[in-house]
């Protein structure tokens, strides 16, 4: 069912006018995003929607029971559906959200003409077929991110995005909506690091990654990311939300993974690796460094941008810090920045809205109280393209596609211990 | 059959986890799955972490409602049939009593009167209005501040215990900071799960068989241990623990120990706080609970005369005690 020109999130005259202006900020022409401050304003003054937009998420694990409570929290959001083909998930969605009704078959859930919105939360491979027929039924679509476990599943639903103009696809690459990194983006992108040497991240956890269930076969799907057929591996079921910052700041993709992936900790049969290293090399010649591990929950997750005149680390779900060399440039505010130390070194504390909060009356240096989850702010971009858009989300099509390209050429490196390289034709849809 | 331990640190406590069964890996994973609820609902109901759900209403519910997930409306709403139950022994609001008497970030201090009034003046949970038809909370006054540390562990308990009889494991065995506990099917060659209760004088740093209190067999049951040991201060010879009731706006008097068993490790949690709370007056609620519950209340009477013990289903262990 393909949507009426009559339907409010279709392209209206109001909303091309809105599309027109936002489509600058967030670069259709594929430049980088970069936010100005007075358009970010402008937009919170803008007068909050009424309208609710009536969602349902598909695939109600771990990720969706997240969906749904971060929905729980945006006032435009009406969560009416939620649809998994495993009995104990629905049961857990009577009990989370109650007031949604609950189906064990998709299509029953695109069928509805009430739905506007669908979250697609299933395991990545099952992505590309949900995603394809909400599009065709005239849905806008938040799927969750890698898009797909395969280059050309992912390509096949980036086509079918672009050519759904009129509705909105946006990928779960949730940084890329979050306030605190788009000022951090600013910040890296005007040259404050000085010269970029390198990066760094990891992901650190100490558990199996497996799942159980009194059901075998139940057990068998519940375990598509120990499956290696159709798993992305850590690089990509959890690296991805890390490095795609990093191409977002970097401004540029790679064109070679050095991959090397082990089994440490968990040797119960599973092929996919449960520690790995990355090299990641970028057409500048910079290189990042990634790693990721089962096996020890040291130092958790971060990513480390190594400049000449600065280091930028950001951690704890998007907080930032930055660590200046001795002979840097003074850049003057750092003087008055709250400073956490972190063993030897002293990190200044990059707060987004820093200049906002005083204006408040409310201490410039303190946590930001009003500061919300990176998938909050996703879900909220979603949301508000309902009411002002259809405009390409942050996280839109053609970057849900890139970041999958990553993640599978360079699980095929890890996987194979060896260096792939990713052809930059191979990032363009065209 | 295996045997399979986990451990979170949560909630400021430990949380550990025991398993039994045929299959480790599976068992493992069953586990892991329990503890990442108890994390997930640590980050929504932390009082301290500024992005918590319960943060999130601190700031702004008293300027108007708040949208909260449907699950933590629900646990306010259990929150305040309690309330009603206990006769507002058991109360979310009493951190603003807390700070005022220094118990947030110090060992506490006798407060200013007019502090105390005001601080009083912010507390109680008709303060806190549930809309049910929008599943939102608001404050009817600037200051209150819910603190879900008297429920949150025993609700953490209780999820993750769910979750393990969704996984398919009927033997496990659950405790938060040893406090709050959910006990799950029976240990291997047992008929229950036995939980030692130590008597209010032992010493912790060396323990004796002579210790126990009671001991509280359990099977597919959670039990809650509430005491006022902790963060305390002295004044005028007279010792103020840093327990306090939402009532009074004082510290306890009365009551040292207090246990319950029963089918819910949320209501036991709440309960045993409440009971805490009543002391010596705890009577009149211990006869009225449900039948499903069990519980015990140790009072401290003067020095020679040393406990009372008030029980409901938990038999003492010593008769002699």
């Amino acid at each position: 069912m393909k949507r009426k020109d009559n339907d409010p999130s279709t392209l209206s005259r109001r909303n091309f006018l809105k599309r027109s202006t936002m489509a600058s900020v967030f670069g259709l022409s594929g430049a980088v995003e970069i936010i100005p401050e007075s358009i970010s304003k402008q937009a919170e003054a803008r007068p909050r929607p009424q309208a609710t937009v009536n969602c349902a998420i598909i695939g109600f694990g771990a990720r969706g029971r997240e969906l749904a409570s971060t929905l729980a929290r945006l006032p435009e959001a009406n969560l009416m559906a939620v649809c998994d083909n495993y009995d104990v998930m629905l049961r857990r969605s009577k009990r989370d959200v109650p007031q949604a009704s609950t189906h064990s078959d998709y299509q029953e859930v695109l069928s509805n003409p009430d739905v506007q919105a669908v979250l697609i939360a299933t395991p990545t491979h099952l992505h590309r077929d949900i995603a394809l027929a909400a599009l065709e039924a005239g849905k806008n679509v938040y799927c969750e991110a890698p898009m797909a476990s395969t280059i050309e599943d992912a390509r096949t639903m980036a086509l079918a995005a672009r050519d759904a103009e009129n509705q909105i696809f946006q990928v779960g690459q949730v940084y890329r909506s979050n306030p605190q990194h788009r000022s951090v983006f600013q910040f890296i992108r005007s040259g404050a690091i000085g010269k970029p040497a390198m990066g760094r991240g990891q992901w650190h956890a100490k558990q199996s990654w497996r799942r159980t269930s009194p059901n075998r076969d139940r057990e068998r799907s519940l375990n598509w990311r120990l499956d290696h057929t159709v798993s992305t591996g850590l690089i990509g079921e959890v690296g991805l939300h890390q490095l795609d910052v990093s191409f977002w700041v970097l401004g540029e993709l790679p064109k070679a993974v050095n991959g090397f992936g082990q089994i440490r900790a968990w040797d119960d049969g599973r092929q996919v690796p449960d520690t790995i290293q990355a090299i990641i090399e970028f057409p500048s010649g910079l290189h990042m460094m990634y790693d990721a591990t089962l096996a020890s929950s040291f130092d958790d997750a971060y990513e480390i941008y190594f400049g000449s005149d600065s280091t930028i680390i950001f951690r704890d779900r998007g907080k930032a810090w930055m660590f200046k060399e001795v002979d840097a440039p003074l850049l003057g505010w750092e003087v008055y920045a709250r400073k956490d130390k972190f063993y030897k070194e002293s990190g200044i504390a990059l707060l987004a809205n820093a200049t906002q909060l005083d204006a408040q009356n409310m201490d410039p240096t303190e946590d930001d109280p009003n500061v919300e989850s990176p998938l909050w702010y996703a879900l909220k971009e979603f949301m508000d393209n309902h009411a002002f858009g259809p405009y390409p989300p942050a996280a839109n099509y053609e970057r849900g596609y890139q970041a999958a390209v990553f993640a599978i050429k360079a699980n095929e490196a890890i996987t194979q211990n060896t260096r792939v390289e990713i052809d930059e034709a191979l990032y363009s849809l065209d | 059959m295996k045997t399979v331990r986990l451990a979170l640190e949560a909630m400021a406590t430990r949380f550990e986890l025991v398993l039994h069964g045929d299959d480790a890996v599976r068992l493992r994973a069953a586990g892991e799955e329990a503890l990442a609820e108890i994390r997930r609902l640590e980050a929504q109901l932390s009082f301290y972490d500024p992005s918590s759900q319960i943060s999130r209403i601190n700031a702004r519910a008293a300027d108007g409602p708040v949208r909260v997930a449907p699950r933590l409306f629900r646990l306010l709403q259990t929150a305040q049939q309690l309330h009603a139950a206990t006769d507002g022994a058991f109360d979310l609001t009493v951190a603003p009593l807390m700070r005022c008497w220094g118990f947030t970030r110090g060992t506490g201090h006798l407060p200013d009167p007019e502090a105390l009034a005001e601080a009083r003046s912010k507390t109680g949970m008709h303060l806190v209005l549930l809309d049910e038809e929008a599943f939102t909370v608001a404050f009817a006054r600037p200051g209150v501040l819910l603190d879900l540390g008297a429920i949150g562990k025993g609700y953490a308990v209780e999820e993750a215990a769910q979750i393990l009889v969704e996984a398919g494991v009927e033997r496990a065995f659950l405790h938060g900071g040893t406090s709050t506990i959910h006990a799950l099917g029976t240990p291997l060659d047992e008929a229950c799960w036995n939980v030692a209760i130590p008597h209010p004088d032992a010493d912790p740093a060396a323990p004796n068989d002579d210790d126990v209190l009671v001991v509280v067999p359990l099977k597919d049951e959670a039990l809650s241990v509430s005491a006022v040991w902790g963060k305390a201060f002295e004044a005028d010879g007279k010792t103020y623990g840093h327990v306090l009731d939402p009532r009074s706006g004082h510290p306890v008097d009365g009551a040292v120990l207090t246990a319950v068993a029963g089918p819910s490790a949320t209501t036991c949690d709440a309960l045993s706080t409440a009971l805490l709370v009543l002391g010596c007056d705890a009577g009149e609620l211990m006869t009225s609970l449900d039948d499903s519950i069990r519980a015990m209340t140790v009072c401290s009477k003067d020095a020679e005369d040393g406990f009372e013990v008030m029980q409901t289903g938990i038999e003492v262990y010593d008769p002699g005690f």
